[in-house]
């Protein structure tokens, strides 16, 4: 009875919008990682019409204007082509985030679905899962990826493809634990009593509760997947140039330091701010729904 | 039911025997259904359709898979691991030559980690939300959150703008006339071999690098440690030694660091396969010629047997790590040492 009635009062009014909306305009990391992320989204949308030389993302070589500081028209410098490292930076964004829409789009719902399933039946599935993720944490996920994608052709679709083919366990392994901790609780078993199919109870009564650790998960990983697929195009098994990629970027301007310190430092800037967008939002989401990580 | 630890520890390792096999197969069959023919590779595009054939057979690829891994498994097993392609030596003598690099960079890394992050967690929780709290946990962050390229970069600008005579790339000076000695670690072969120069010089050379493989794992650790300490100050015991007027010195000391030590002990583990693959960025940039390099050199000229091989030896790294941090936490913790059950 007890149970009941405190869901009645204090829990609705924590959920409801303006209890979440209070929560999060009080949580600063929270707050400074929505707006990092926005302008990164904003530039990385608009970034024809917000970067003073949208042509520098081709093949364009301007030799006298190579190599040169930062100044107020580049304001990133230019590279060893006379390029505008600022609008390639700017480019380079939007290789980062549909990286990770790419990867996060796939390997999110297919790892919670699997998660749900092996949660909530147990038996085969269960073991497939645990066994899966046991293999997946022993292998050096950079290195599992290198030779994916090496062995099948160097370039951004498969790195996405061998990203994807190792995250989903990740997100399997979270769900699985969480579902299962709700499978056993009365509610199920009173939604199952009601004569509620499997679909509805996968979907309607565990995957809600799912939705604070899924957030949070997913925010921190898409940390994790730009710093990845950055990494692995700064190994040389990214995009093909002259496509920018702040990956390749960096590796492209570590020949020239010390002298051209900004060839390296500036897209690298840009990385770090977008994955720091992403993990101040992260910490903040896991204080707001108070989830254990 | 609670198990005796040595059973709970032998029970891991049979887990761990099994994801080395799972592992094992897993890779195995990825590196055999490779578009490119391995065969053809070697031998460069002006060899015979025989010459081809013939080396085929040599390196058994026209048997089925399953005899070529169970072929594999044995011969692994008497500590054959193939030829390597690209070096035509084998794989278990580059190996040797290559883990020892690695093993110390990592090593020496992991003691960074520890020395630097446990310490600062403590401070920071001790000065909970006030600025060096602040500070810290922002430092923290940017830890996990550079990329480990960047920050290695950034540490050899730094170098050779300021630190002009300090050692950026390699393990040791060239001028230093080092024959090598018997365990492969220059730190402890040269104090073994009676040359603390070179020890000293392997120092300074593994200083820059081990620093850049340590910051993410001293982010992570400062931010569990500070949640940890944070944490079991709450709990009863801790509580009732305040009441009893303990010193806040003794308390932190004495009682709270070990109970916190247990959860960054165990994220290490974890993160143990995140060090290795950063290792292959690390050993490329201050060009170490470890073994991560020799896997990045491997995959890059698809050396089939050496891939596997480094698969299979980055899997064993975190595996043993995994299997010490599981001693450790016993040891540490002394409700796992108690045998009978709860």
């Amino acid at each position: 009875m007890a149970d009941l009635k405190m869901l009645d009062a204090s829990d609705r009014e924590l959920s409801s919008p303006y209890m979440m909306w209070y929560r999060f305009s009080r949580n600063s990391s929270a707050v400074i990682g929505t707006l990092i992320l926005l302008s990164v989204v904003i530039f990385a949308v608009f970034a024809p019409y917000l970067t003073p030389f949208p042509k520098h993302v081709g093949a364009v070589v301007d030799f006298r204007a190579r190599h040169m500081a930062p100044d107020w028209i580049h304001w990133f410098g230019t590279d060893k082509a006379g390029r505008d490292i600022f609008s390639r930076t700017v480019f380079g964004l939007r290789i980062s985030l549909l990286l990770v829409i790419g990867v996060l789009g796939i390997s999110v719902p297919v790892g919670t679905v699997l998660g749900l399933i092996a949660g909530y039946f147990g038996g085969w599935s269960e073991r497939l899962i645990s066994g899966l993720t046991n293999v997946m944490l022993a292998m050096p996920p950079l290195v599992m990826a290198l030779a994916v994608s090496n062995l099948l052709e160097p370039n951004l679709m498969n790195a996405m493809i061998a990203i994807t083919l190792l995250w989903w366990t990740w997100h399997a392994r979270l769900i699985y634990a969480v579902s299962k901790s709700i499978a056993s609780e009365d509610y199920i078993e009173a939604a199952r009593l009601a004569g509620a199919g499997p679909i509805h109870i996968l979907f309607r009564e565990i995957l809600p509760n799912c939705i604070p650790v899924l957030s949070v998960k997913t925010t921190l990983d898409a940390a994790f997947v730009i710093l990845f697929g950055a990494t692995l195009s700064f190994l040389g098994f990214g995009v093909k140039p002259p496509i920018p990629d702040l990956g390749s970027m960096v590796a492209d301007g570590r020949q020239f330091i010390p002298d051209y310190w900004w060839e390296v430092l500036c897209p690298g800037a840009a990385l770090l701010y977008t994955t720091l967008g992403f993990n101040l939002l992260g910490d903040g989401l896991r204080d707001m729904f108070d989830v254990e990580s | 039911m609670q198990q005796h630890p040595f059973v709970a520890i032998l029970t891991r390792l049979g887990t761990f025997v099994l994801v080395m096999i799972a592992l094992s197969i897993m890779i195995f069959v990825l590196a055999r259904v490779v578009p490119g023919d391995p065969a053809r590779m070697a031998l460069g595009p002006a060899a015979t359709p025989e010459q081809v054939n013939v080396l085929r057979s040599q390196m058994g690829l026209d048997q089925p898979l399953a005899m070529q891994y169970l072929d594999y498994v044995d011969k692994a097993l008497r500590g054959d691991l193939g030829m390597s392609l690209v070096s035509q030596r084998p794989v278990t003598t580059d190996l040797a030559q290559t883990v020892p690099a690695t093993l110390e960079l990592v090593l020496v890394s992991v003691i960074f980690m520890f020395a630097v992050a446990i310490p600062l967690g403590v401070l920071i929780a001790h000065y909970r939300d006030r600025a060096v709290d602040h500070i810290g946990r922002l430092l923290s962050l940017t830890g996990v959150t550079i990329p480990s390229f960047l920050f290695a970069i950034t540490l050899q600008l730094l170098a050779a703008r300021y630190l002009t005579n300090w050692p950026i790339i390699g393990r040791l000076d060239h001028g230093l006339n080092w024959s090598g000695g018997p365990t492969g670690l220059l730190l402890i072969d040269g104090l073994l071999t009676g040359r603390p120069d070179v020890s000293l010089n392997a120092l300074q050379h593994l200083i820059l690098p081990a620093f850049a493989l340590s910051m993410a794992g001293i982010g992570q650790i400062t931010r569990i440690t500070r949640s940890a300490m944070i944490e079991n100050q709450r709990k009863d015991h801790v509580l009732t030694l305040k009441s009893f007027g303990v010193p806040e010195r003794v308390i932190i000391f004495s009682y709270l660091l070990k109970l916190s030590s247990i959860a960054p002990l165990t994220i290490m583990g974890l993160e143990f396969a995140s060090l290795i693959g950063n290792a292959f960025v690390i050993e490329m940039i201050f060009a170490w010629g470890g073994f991560a390099s020799y896997g990045l050199n491997a995959v890059l000229q698809k050396d089939l047997n050496a891939v596997t091989a480094v698969v299979l030896v980055a899997g064993l790294f975190f595996i043993v790590a995994n299997l010490i941090v599981d001693v450790l936490v016993t040891i540490i913790d002394p409700r796992l040492r108690r045998k009978e059950a709860r």
